[in-house]
């Protein structure tokens, strides 16, 4: 679904990431760990379009996308969450569901100022469909709070949801569990588990080496900017490079 | 109260309504800090002024310089100064608004508004300079009685501030509104769910634009006379405290703040003996009031006296 060969992202002489190749399956959990600094954000960031690459090629469903802004990739499907929360906290928690929605004929001037008849019936549809969410990940209650006034672990079930309002086809987590509560943690892992047997393709940045086992089918280990490993975490574990460089810390 | 003063009061409400709801679009919404917004209104203000005045070498008209004296009839000099606006917005929006920073958007549209008053101040043969542009033709003047034109342009303007309202309203009120409130909250996490956000503060900026320069137009039509000193750049500060005192993000919030800041302080200060202090302290003291509302209002109450609305949908659980 997602190919990366030899990605490269330097900062001012600093190599961030370092002639990075991955290939994510579809329809399975891929994680990317490594200890702090190794580069792991950047290249999701790079992978998002939020960074641009230094060099290297991304493809994604066989269209190179290396050169297409972050929105565009939203558009076709490759959408990111962020390592710190990113909810938009002057808006409703339906409303930051309601604002990811690709198709909303009121979502342009001209749509506006045609009016509320013009595209109350999109808008109604959707409402449905972001009250789904917010029923199957337990915020239905929340729905006329502002974003902003919610728990670090409900910021990220935000964050999640609005990302499946863009009904991707690769989801991109960075630390989905970073500062969240133990039990919205277990929340969270049942949910991903829930999306990857609908389908959906996730690859996700993780340091909860347990979750990480227990979540994805394949890990990519990263230090210093460089892959130096991937595989299952268990076969990963027998690996003593790998093992030396992170897994024991 | 007598009737000139009633509708010179409505008139300037007007305008600074129509101002205000402009810059609620750009600033209160989409969290562009337009500090050049008096630019846009003196370009729709020239722009009707050029179009409607005849030629600088007619016999009234020649002791001042100007390009245009088209003489157009009414409404095309307001059309033409509102699409002045737009068109101003779209080279100055393009330069500043792709790459920079909000900060140093903020600070480069401040910049602008300073060299465009510098430069039309001492280049002459294009606007007349620093003495402006006098005898404007008032709109359809000569198909009414002098006793009863203000009446007119009161309704005039009254028509323009509807529109602008619908307009404004239509905006606020939509997705189209939530996007850009989104991207003031967060234009990183805005441009990963598929927002484009230069795209996004182009379009509203050249709205402002545009609204911007109808007010001007309605302005230089009332008073009949515009120069660089009526659009310094304080006077964008005066609309900046009026959406903050009124409510950032709230249609009705800048149409209060209009009232209240651009038209209230105007009006209240008039009531202040001009024998106390030496000349010049009123207006003075003025700037220093709204300096201090707007820190206040910063301080104590920064969402303003009628907040944006948190939107609940219909069938939402108690």
């Amino acid at each position: 679904m997602l190919v990366a060969t030899d990605i490269h992202r330097h900062f001012e002489g600093m190599h961030a990431v370092d002639g990075v190749s991955i290939e994510v399956a579809p329809g399975k959990i891929t994680g990317l760990i490594g200890p702090n600094g190794a580069g792991k954000s950047t290249f999701m960031a790079v992978i998002a379009g939020t960074l641009p690459t230094s060099s290297g090629t991304i493809v994604f469903d066989g269209k190179d996308i290396t050169r297409l802004p972050a929105y565009r990739r939203a558009r076709l499907g490759l959408v990111r969450t962020f390592q710190l929360p990113s909810e938009f906290a002057r808006l409703t928690v339906l409303e930051n569901l309601l604002v990811a929605a690709q198709h909303n004929r009121g979502d342009s001037l001209f749509g506006a100022l045609m009016g509320k008849r013009y595209w109350i019936e999109d808008e109604r549809k959707l409402v449905q469909q972001a009250r789904a969410l917010l029923k199957r990940f337990g915020m239905s209650a929340k729905e006329s709070d502002y974003a902003g006034t919610m728990s670090g672990g409900q910021k990220r079930l935000i964050e999640i949801m609005r990302a499946l309002m863009l009904q991707p086809r690769l989801l991109l987590l960075d630390e989905p569990m970073s500062g969240v509560h133990p039990k919205i943690v277990q929340e969270i892992q049942y949910y991903l588990q829930d999306l990857r047997h609908e389908g959906l393709t996730i690859l996700m940045v993780e340091h909860e080496l347990h979750m990480v086992e227990r979540l994805c089918d394949t890990v990519v280990v990263m230090a210093q900017g460089k892959v130096i490993g991937s595989g299952t975490m268990s076969s990963l574990r027998k690996q003593q490079e790998i093992v030396d460089a992170y897994l024991v810390g | 109260m007598n009737s000139y003063y009633a509708i010179n009061l409505l008139i300037y409400a007007g305008v600074d309504i129509i101002a205000c709801l402009a810059l609620n679009l750009q600033f209160g919404v989409a969290g562009i800090v337009n500090f050049s917004f008096i630019v846009f209104q003196a370009v729709g203000a020239y722009t009707a002024a050029v179009l409607s005045m005849p030629p600088d070498t007619a016999p009234d008209y020649s002791f001042q310089i100007y390009v245009g004296g088209l003489q157009l009839p009414f409404p095309i000099p307001w059309i033409g100064g509102a699409i002045a606006g737009g068109l101003l917005a779209v080279p100055v929006g393009f330069v500043v608004l792709r790459k920079l920073r909000s900060d140093y958007q903020a600070i480069a549209l401040l910049v602008l508004s300073v060299i465009a008053n510098t430069v039309i101040t001492n280049a002459r043969p294009f606007l007349n300079g620093a003495a402006g542009l006098a005898l404007v033709p008032a709109p359809l003047a000569d198909l009414f009685d002098p006793a009863t034109y203000g009446y007119f342009y009161v309704g005039l303007t009254a028509i323009c501030t509807a529109l602008v309202a619908l307009v404004a309203f239509r905006i606020v009120n939509s997705p189209y509104g939530r996007t850009l409130r989104a991207m003031r909250e967060h234009e990183v996490a805005a441009t990963a769910i598929g927002k484009n956000p230069v795209a996004l503060k182009m379009t509203i900026f050249i709205v402002g634009g545009v609204i911007a320069g109808l007010s001007g137009g309605i302005l230089t039509g009332y008073i009949t006379f515009w120069a660089p000193s009526v659009w310094l750049y304080p006077e964008t500060i005066i609309l900046f405290a009026a959406v903050i005192v009124g409510g950032r993000g709230n249609n009705l919030g800048a149409v209060l703040g209009a009232l209240l800041v651009p038209v209230g302080f105007e009006e209240v200060t008039r009531f202040i003996p001009s024998s106390i202090g030496p000349p010049g302290l009123i207006p003075a003291l003025q700037w220093v009031a709204i300096g201090l509302l707007i820190i206040g209002f910063l301080w104590f109450r920064p969402e303003g006296v009628r907040p944006e609305p948190r939107r609940v949908f219909e069938g939402a659980p108690d």
